[in-house]
């Protein structure tokens, strides 16, 4: 178990209660303070290094050409901006790719939460048929060729030799200083009212009053993490995509289906897959609505192109998909005016903030073994 | 043993009507037609790695009796191989697989360790299971093989059904249309130059490993991504100090007892004109040089097979053992039979998907 250290609490309180505290709802928002550092992965200037070389090298993939970065790009909200994630070469993926802007503070990752953190999640992605399709023993004989990392491991692990488990260690420390906590949104909870704009602090009361957004999307990352199914359709590509439909019959096999739940499902079954009750088919992980700018399209499947898109399925009480009888009755017609909906866009774009676009660092490579050591 | 059988063609596919005498050195297996073809079209499809880069055959090559040609292999993407591709014909009638007989069971498990062994086809079974079930030829191809929808037993059934039709045909030995000289060469192969000692029987080879002194190939060591497949290998098979390791050592890797160190099976030497170069790792050349190699009494190692010694053999001596091996080569594999004609592996959609059954 990894020990989380709370950072968030006094901020939380400090910024909320001085601009909401009369309003409904208002108090669950917070401005973001520092991510939880887990006691077990300590940060250090030379892990985070390492870690960021690890997350663009393609050496943690099967085929050497699959680092993090490629589902993950700087450029595309450290997202694909495509409904799904582009998959391992032969192969789609199924689920929109998530950004990694601020998922140092989700208590678990993927969009059913089959991770637990980030050093889990990187290890899954890694490996994943569809993701990086690499194998433990394979990528770590490849670290150990590169000189460079040789010596960070040492350094940074006290390893002999590079330990592939210290290259998820690693990841995801570098992970954890991808926050962004000086959004317009968060620099108005900290008191400068003249962060958000006339309109955007209409779209805030919308957000937290007549929207019913506060109800999942709160605290300081904007979720409550609690997985709900609102009748997002399904992805339009296994329609008429050959090679989405071999994955999404992989994914129903590989994740455990009875044999007439194989033959029959035609949509993912989302949390399903971690609980293996009825009700939780097509539930997915409210996920954070911050740097939402840049992670168009949205939902786990991708299935709507923008905010405004995004804003107008809510209003219209969310939609329909097979598992509709576990459609949360969270979702109802919220009878927003046009204009009241452009607030609410105009409020959702204070969650993001600048660009994150970081020089990626140079990548060292494998260099032939020095003479056997006898 | 000749053994003349009547293949007909039309068994195979095709429905053009052929038939012809083949002699064969061994009874041939029995195998399912339509499960063998079936295996060859599933033999030629990239669609069985990860990342559709390989076939069985991008290293069984039918024109080089199912080898590559290459002294090492090529292996999956981002690694390279430490070994010599072998070839397949008669693999079928063989009791371990691998120059270390690592895999002693069955073609299904080679056929399995060939498709997901991270360094071969890098395959999740699970999603090559699925892409044959996209693919309106394989549907058909199962069930008319009596495998049902497409499935990975099935298709490891029929590559199987395929690898045991690999079979040689029609070599002098067998027709007993030998030259003179390699007539000769019979002679010293069974007598002064003992070779028969190891290479015994209708496939020449005893099937036990033996170390014969090869020399070590530089190449695995200077190229770092085919000595990190090696790393990994060795290290899966808990061999000590893997790190450190500047060798191959062959079947110590399944054993770990030291007397087997460096020591690998003796090959088959059918179709040997089509296999060079030669050995494990493809360190000698031409089939002149092996016979250089062995005549001089093999190479330098402490674990070296004690009936390696000098054979003094004369320059003609040398000519007609090497016209004897060259009589073990029949005929090509390169034929309708072996080569799947088209390169049509296209995937359809499913029409209607939301309501047909997955």
């Amino acid at each position: 178990m990894k020990r989380i250290t709370p950072f968030i609490a006094g901020l939380a309180v400090l910024g909320a209660s001085a601009a909401f505290a009369d309003s409904d709802g208002s108090a669950q928002l917070a401005p973001l303070g520092s991510p939880p550092i887990p006691a077990d992965n300590p940060m250090t200037p030379e892990k985070i290094a390492l870690g960021e070389m690890l997350f663009f090298d393609p050496i943690l993939s099967g085929n050497y050409a699959m680092p993090c970065s490629s589902c993950h790009l700087p450029d595309a909200g450290w997202a694909v901006q495509d409904k799904i994630s582009f998959g391992y070469p032969g192969t789609t993926h199924w689920r929109n790719s998530q950004t990694i802007i601020n998922s140092a503070y989700y208590g678990k990752l993927f969009w059913a939460g089959s991770a637990g953190s980030l050093e889990h999640q990187a290890r899954s992605a890694a490996r994943g048929g569809v993701a990086g399709n690499g194998e433990d023993d394979m990528m770590e004989a490849r670290l150990a060729f590169v000189p460079q990392y040789r010596e960070a491991f040492a350094e940074v692990f006290g390893d002999d030799w590079p330990n592939i488990r210290h290259a998820y260690d690693a990841i995801a420390a570098y992970e954890r200083t991808l926050v962004q906590t000086d959004t317009p949104f968060d620099n108005y909870l900290r008191g400068d009212e003249a962060a958000l704009t006339e309109q955007q602090q209409r779209g805030l009361d919308v957000f937290t009053g007549k929207g019913n957004c506060v109800t999942c999307h709160n605290g300081p990352m904007l979720t409550n993490e609690a997985y709900y199914n609102l009748g997002v359709p399904p992805f339009d590509g296994w329609e008429d995509d050959p090679i989405a439909q071999i994955t999404y019959r992989f994914e129903l096999y590989g994740k455990g289906s009875t044999e007439a739940m194989y033959r029959s499902t035609k949509d993912d079954p989302g949390l399903y897959f971690r609980t293996k009750q009825g009700v939780d088919k097509g539930k997915f992980r409210v996920p954070s609505l911050r740097y939402t700018k840049y992670t168009y399209p949205y939902m786990h499947n991708g299935m709507l192109e923008t905010l405004r898109d995004v804003v107008e399925f809510y209003n219209d009480g969310g939609g329909e998909n097979e598992f509709s009888k576990n459609k949360t009755e969270l979702m109802k017609p919220l009878g927003l005016s046009d204009g009241e909906m452009d607030d609410l866009v105009a409020f959702l774009d204070s969650l993001s903030g600048e660009e994150i676009l970081p020089e990626e660092p140079e990548l060292p490579m494998m260099q032939p073994f020095p003479a056997a050591l006898k | 043993m000749l053994l003349r059988t009547l293949v007909v063609g039309a068994l195979f596919a095709g429905g053009t009507a052929w038939a012809q005498e083949v002699v064969t050195p061994l009874q041939p297996l029995e195998v399912n037609p339509a499960q063998a073809e079936l295996g060859k079209r599933l033999f030629y499809d990239t669609r069985l790695s990860g990342d559709t880069s390989l076939s069985c055959s991008s290293c069984h090559q039918a024109d080089k009796a199912f080898t590559d040609g290459e002294a090492l292999s090529q292996a999956y993407t981002g690694g390279a191989h430490f070994r010599n591709a072998p070839t397949l014909a008669n693999t079928g009638y063989r009791a371990a697989w691998l120059h270390d007989g690592k895999l002693g069971t069955n073609l299904n498990d080679v056929t399995r360790e060939m498709i997901t062994e991270t360094h071969l086809m890098n395959m999740d079974m699970r999603i090559m299971q699925e892409r044959l079930k996209q693919d309106p030829v394989y549907i058909e191809m199962f069930k008319v093989a009596g495998f049902g929808e497409p499935s990975n037993g099935g298709a490891r059934n029929a590559l199987q059904a395929f690898l045991k039709t690999i079979v040689s045909r029609n070599a002098p030995v067998d027709t007993g249309e030998m030259s003179a000289a390699a007539q000769r060469g019979r002679g010293i192969f069974d007598g002064k130059g003992q070779c028969s000692t190891c290479h015994a029987g209708e496939r020449f080879t005893d099937d036990q490993p033996h170390n014969t002194g090869v020399p070590n190939n530089p190449d695995i060591w200077s190229d770092p991504e085919r000595h990190s497949v090696f790393v990994s290998y060795a290290k899966f098979m808990g061999v000590e100090n893997y790190m450190n390791l500047r060798e191959d050592l062959g079947a110590y890797v399944r054993t770990h007892e030291k007397a087997t160190k460096r020591t690998f099976l003796t090959p088959s030497l059918r179709e040997l004109t089509y296999t060079a170069p030669y050995m494990h790792n493809g360190m000698i050349a031409t089939l002149e040089d092996v016979v250089d190699f062995y005549d001089v009494g093999g190479g330098d190692d402490v674990n070296k097979d004690r009936i390696l010694q000098p054979l003094g053999l004369k320059p003609s001596e040398k000519g007609d053992l090497v016209a004897f091996l060259q009589a073990l080569s029949g005929a090509s594999f390169e034929t309708e039979a072996y080569v799947w004609p088209d390169d049509s592996f296209d995937y359809q959609v499913i029409e209607d998907w939301r309501n047909v059954n997955n």
